[in-house]
């Protein structure tokens, strides 16, 4: 049976990883295929990576030691802010779309996208807010707000310099990229999925970006809105948020959350798409409670507008509007924390191949449980009035992002390199970045959980020779500089792999979804043909016959 | 896809209107400045708009049926009725800020502005874009009755529209009625 | 060299002093067991089937198929859910206990202290008493503070005392305090609130109600005249050379709250809001210099002359 969409493109060969191509650097610069745009989107998101990690290392070099002076408080409110908004918008999600762009298409049979040109549109407006909020730094200094740019401080009076335009600018430019995306990726698997694939039999990680597009698209307006109003604030003299003139501090927050709480979801759910694939490929089993993981996305996203409030507990709001607000996020607590069984119980009983991608999988699985035990420690509402805005929320954040959304993240990198570039990245290598990575990751942040109890607040500059803070804050930096270590090999180990790495056909791991079923890497139309399927593990039917019963013949899947 | 552009715009506007909504409430607005509406005279643009909408669906129709002329017609009237609603507010602004009520006055003339203000750009837009599909029509681009523009169009020129119905009942009409 | 005299006390959440830290210890305590639980069993299961089920040597690729099991998914849900139920339950309860309504009407507070960029204004309105920074109060009996900001949002967090709260322009904000025991206690701005967020430390002192009756009294007395001729010098300085302007001292014509009120300085510990102790080089260093000690404070370099500031200094250090 032959099914496949005929795309009017030249099916000559694809260019490959390198810029040795015809018309070199203008192919990729002009390129509207999926597969192109989402290594650029991960080129981009490895670029502010390591500007987001030098600041980091920077701010962790000042904060090593009680009242230092590496960075004066000017600086290094710059830099605390620019890290956050960094990892958040320029690293995350161009890293999450990414991988989306490239692989959804594949994973449902498709040749391309369903709006190629918007696509790189996207792509390059995405690039360009990023470089305008970067270009503060030269224009009279970048935010020094926080990402969260609270009111009233942001207004101009309080802050003059013009850092904060550029981030609302930058931050509006990037989330028209991120928005578009979502709107052509919710396109492109409605209508160009092959069409025996039905929706509820899509693969875990098409599922999920699925369901955070939907979030993406009605999460950004918030922010625009919230963002658009500042503008209008500090250029047009307007008074929503200058509590002098009538403005109110905490519209801004309930506009921010209304988008900051969906966004942190937004960053992870993509990784929980990813982790349900390696696992399954990993551990050579279906996965355990499809139709739940599948459903976990979907109640996250609804609930996920349901507990903005979480971050504002400490502002008065009142008890009713807290326990309203805190039994929402418990409740969210279930479907993102029970996945943690789902992925145990798909390990259990089958064969577990502990290569590097399924030892970050196997790792995110102690880190996020520590970082989402945490999150719901915040949703305890007295919990949350002694431990927020401490470093007790630094530590948990990291857990989530980097022991959530980066671990996915690296478990797909290690799972896909081969796919996108037919080279394997080198497994001793990407051991050593495992190891360092993981351990100068928990010496830095766990004691960040003791900082915070023992009463550091989060965003100062420096801090008083209390007992204790000195050696933590020390062990912390110490880490943090392993993981910056860490990352330089893991870039080295890229280059390397791109270059000289061992060579491997389409299916290296012998798994099981569609993307394994072309070339490695796919050439410039993905597919001529395609098998018609309606499973998410497709390739388990045709490679090992559908006499094997898995988990989509059973019934109520 | 436009659907999907109208979800997401939707919750833009949701935003705006929960600013003007918390306002009113957290500040609350002066008297006079509720009193300096004019909802009579908006209300009659706001019949326009909703005209221009109905134009449009004739004008959707039209094209279904393949009589390529009623569908430039029908686009023209849109276009018309779209710009007299746009006239209207740029009358009911100049009057305003007359009466010295401004973007930047109070905490009624910051949420007023912005949240028509806002509306109003989408409904220039949609003019622009109407414009460019009537000069396409013109050109011969849609003789055949096969292309999704003229409907897509729609949807966004009606959501436009139904945006007003919110921004109108809860700026002009919930004020008079409540005591905000 | 900036030197900070060390008080050294365990700030933590885990000594609580007040009746609602206990409170809000206690459930986090709980909490923390139920996570250590819940990690130590992720950890376990985790370890054990790696182990168990690891693919050994020689073994086929080929996948295993499995059954569904409804009933496990039902207990993995349920568990936890179950858990979450007795959370939640705390949650209210503890949070109704430690924390006043919000709600302004009839409110009589025992404190009004008003978040500025970088100090904090502290008023006893029944005292008609203001002072700046350090922060008597008395053990033993139910404080109703109230929280206001005259600039941006700040926070107020002493975690030996319990719960944190927002100080917010346009707003006022409760706080409930039961001191149980007399002592010193830290604590820090916990809202960023611009360049010296970081030095805008909170310094509680819980006496006994006599104690603080009469450290009440002092401070509602006016500043002490000033005796030798160096300080009346200062006195004048201080009139004419603007400081009066922004720092109120009671009983003179300075009564602006722009800056921290200085009436009683010389009583206090420390200085800029706990960045550096009350002595005389310190405080020298800051009024020749404010920008050098805390950049970004909107105290200007006045750039006096080292004998003017030496009169302003031994002035305020005799205000006793």
């Amino acid at each position: 049976m032959n099914e496949s969409i005929e795309i009017p493109e030249p099916t000559t060969h694809f260019p490959g990883i390198g810029v040795s191509t015809d018309q070199g650097l203008l192919q990729w610069i002009s390129s509207v295929d999926h597969k192109m745009i989402g290594i650029m989107y991960l080129l981009m998101a490895s670029l502010f990576f390591l500007l987001g990690g030098v600041e980091a290392l920077l701010m962790r070099i000042q904060l090593a030691i009680p009242d230092n002076h590496f960075l004066g408080p000017e600086t290094y409110n710059q830099f605390f802010t620019m890290h956050g908004t960094t990892m958040v918008f320029l690293v995350g999600m161009p890293a999450v779309l990414g991988f989306s762009v490239y692989f959804s298409p594949l994973m449902i049979g498709a040749n391309e996208m369903a709006f190629p040109r918007m696509n790189s549109f996207s792509l390059w407006i995405s690039f360009f807010g990023g470089c305008l909020l970067y270009f503060s730094f030269l224009a009279g200094g970048a935010p020094d707000v926080g990402w969260f740019n609270y009111a009233p401080l942001s207004e101009k009076n309080f802050s003059i310099s013009q850092g904060i335009d550029y981030y609302s600018l930058g931050l509006l430019l990037s989330g028209i990229g991120s928005v578009s995306t979502a709107i052509n990726l919710i396109v492109t698997i409605i209508n160009y999925r092959i069409a025996s694939l039905a929706l509820n039999r899509l693969p875990l990680f098409v599922w999920m970006v699925f369901v955070n597009s939907f979030l993406i698209i009605a999460a950004f307006p918030s922010l625009n809105a919230a963002l658009a109003m500042l503008l209008l604030d500090r250029q047009f003299h307007a008074h929503f948020f200058n509590t002098m003139n009538g403005g109110s501090a905490l519209l801004w927050q309930h506009l921010f959350w209304i988008f900051g709480h969906p966004e942190v979801y937004i960053l992870i759910l993509p990784s929980f798409g990813i982790l349900s694939e390696v696992f399954q490929v990993y551990s050579r089993k279906p996965i355990f409670g499809y139709a739940f993981v599948a459903a976990s996305s979907v109640a996250i996203a609804l609930l996920a507008f349901g507990v903005w409030a979480h971050h504002m507990f400490a502002v008065g709001m009142g008890n009713t509007v807290n326990a309203f607000f805190s039994a929402g996020s418990m409740l969210i607590g279930i479907p993102t924390g029970v996945k943690i069984f789902n992925w145990l119980a798909t390990m259990y009983g089958g064969k577990i191949q502990f290569t590097n991608s399924m030892l970050f999988a196997i790792a995110f699985l102690f880190e996020f449980t520590i970082g989402g035990l945490t999150g719901i420690a915040f949703s305890i509402v007295p919990i949350d009035w002694q431990l927020t805005d401490t470093y007790f929320v630094v530590a948990h954040l990291h857990y989530v992002l980097i022991g959530g959304t980066f671990f996915g993240l690296f478990a797909g990198l290690f799972y896909w390199f081969p796919k996108m570039t037919g080279r394997k990245l080198d497994e001793k290598s990407g051991r050593w970045f495992f190891w360092l990575f993981v351990i100068g990751f928990n010496a830095t942040f766990f004691v960040q959980h003791i900082l915070g109890i023992i009463g550091m607040p989060r965003r100062v500059y420096t801090y008083p020779n209390l007992p204790w803070y000195g050696i933590l804050n020390m062990v912390s930096t110490a880490g943090a500089f392993m993981m910056g270590a860490s990352v330089l090999l893991l870039f080295y180990m890229i280059l390397k792999g791109v270059r000289r790495g061992k060579e491997v056909g389409s299916d290296p791991w012998d798994a099981f979804t569609l993307e394994w079923y072309t070339q490695s890497p796919p050439p410039l139309k993905n597919f001529d043909d395609v098998p018609a399927i309606n499973s998410p593990l497709p390739l388990w039917q045709l490679k090992y016959g559908s006499n094997s019963k898995n988990n989509e013949d059973e019934k109520g899947q | 896809m436009m659907k999907l552009v109208v979800g997401t715009e939707a919750m833009f506007f949701i935003s705006l209107i929960m600013a003007f909504v918390y306002m009113a409430y957290n500040s609350g607005f002066e008297p006079y400045q509720v009193k300096a509406l004019d909802i009579k005279t908006t209300g009659i643009f706001t019949l326009f708009l909703f005209a221009s909408s109905f134009t449009f669906w004739r004008a959707e129709k039209n094209y279904r049926k393949g009589k390529i002329n009623n569908l430039k017609t029908w686009l023209i009237a849109t276009i018309i009725l779209g710009s007299i609603f746009l006239f209207g507010q740029g009358k009911e602004y100049w009057r305003l800020v007359q009466d010295n009520i401004t973007l930047n006055g109070s905490v009624f003339g910051t949420s007023f502005y912005t949240l028509t203000g806002f509306h109003g750009f989408h409904v220039f837009v949609g003019l622009i874009i109407l414009l460019i599909i009537l000069i396409m029509s013109f050109l011969g681009d849609f003789d055949k009755e096969n292309s999704t523009v003229v409907s897509t169009v729609g949807i966004y020129w009606h959501f436009v529209d139904v945006v007003w119905v919110f921004v109108f009942t809860v700026v002009y009409v919930l004020p008079k009625f409540t005591n905000t | 060299m900036l030197y900070l005299r060390i008080i050294f006390l365990l700030q933590s959440v885990e000594n609580p002093a007040s009746q609602e830290a206990d409170k809000i210890n206690r459930l986090f305590n709980y909490f923390n067991v139920a996570a250590a639980g819940m990690l130590l069993l992720v950890g376990f299961l985790i370890v054990y089937i790696c182990v168990k089920f690891r693919q050994r040597k020689g073994d086929t690729n080929t996948p295993i198929s499995t059954k569904q099991n409804k009933k496990l998914e039902l207990f993995m849900i349920g568990g936890p859910f179950l858990l979450l139920v007795f959370f939640f339950y705390q949650t209210v309860t503890v949070m109704n206990s430690v924390s006043p309504s919000q709600d302004p009407k009839g409110k009589h507070p025992d404190v009004i202290i008003t978040g500025h960029q970088w100090w904090w204004q502290v008023e006893y309105p029944n005292a008609k008493v203001i002072t700046a920074n350090e922060v008597h109060l008395p053990v033993g009996k139910p404080l109703l503070l109230e929280m206001r900001s005259a600039d941006v949002i700040h926070d107020w967090w002493v975690p030996e005392l319990g719960n944190k709260m927002d100080l917010i322009p346009g707003n006022k904000n409760y706080l409930l305090l039961n001191i149980n025991k007399t002592g010193s206690y830290i604590g820090a701005c916990s809202e960023f609130c611009g360049a010296q967020h970081a030095w805008m430390r909170i310094h509680v002192i819980a006496q006994t109600q006599t104690d603080f009756n009469n450290w009440l009294a002092e401070n509602g007395k006016s500043a002490r005249q000033p005796h030798d001729s160096l300080a009346i010098t200062g006195a004048l300085l201080f009139q004419t050379k603007t400081c009066a302007n922004c720092h109120r001292i009671q009983g003179t014509a300075a009564t602006s709250n722009a800056g921290p009120d200085l009436t009683h300085l010389a009583e206090r510990d420390e200085l800029l809001t706990g960045l550096m102790a009350n002595d005389s080089a310190n405080l020298f260093k800051w009024v020749d210099q404010p920008q050098e000690v805390k950049p970004g404070a909107h105290m200007p370099d006045f750039k006096f002359k080292k004998d003017t500031v030496n009169a302003i200094v031994h002035y305020l250090l005799e205000l006793k």
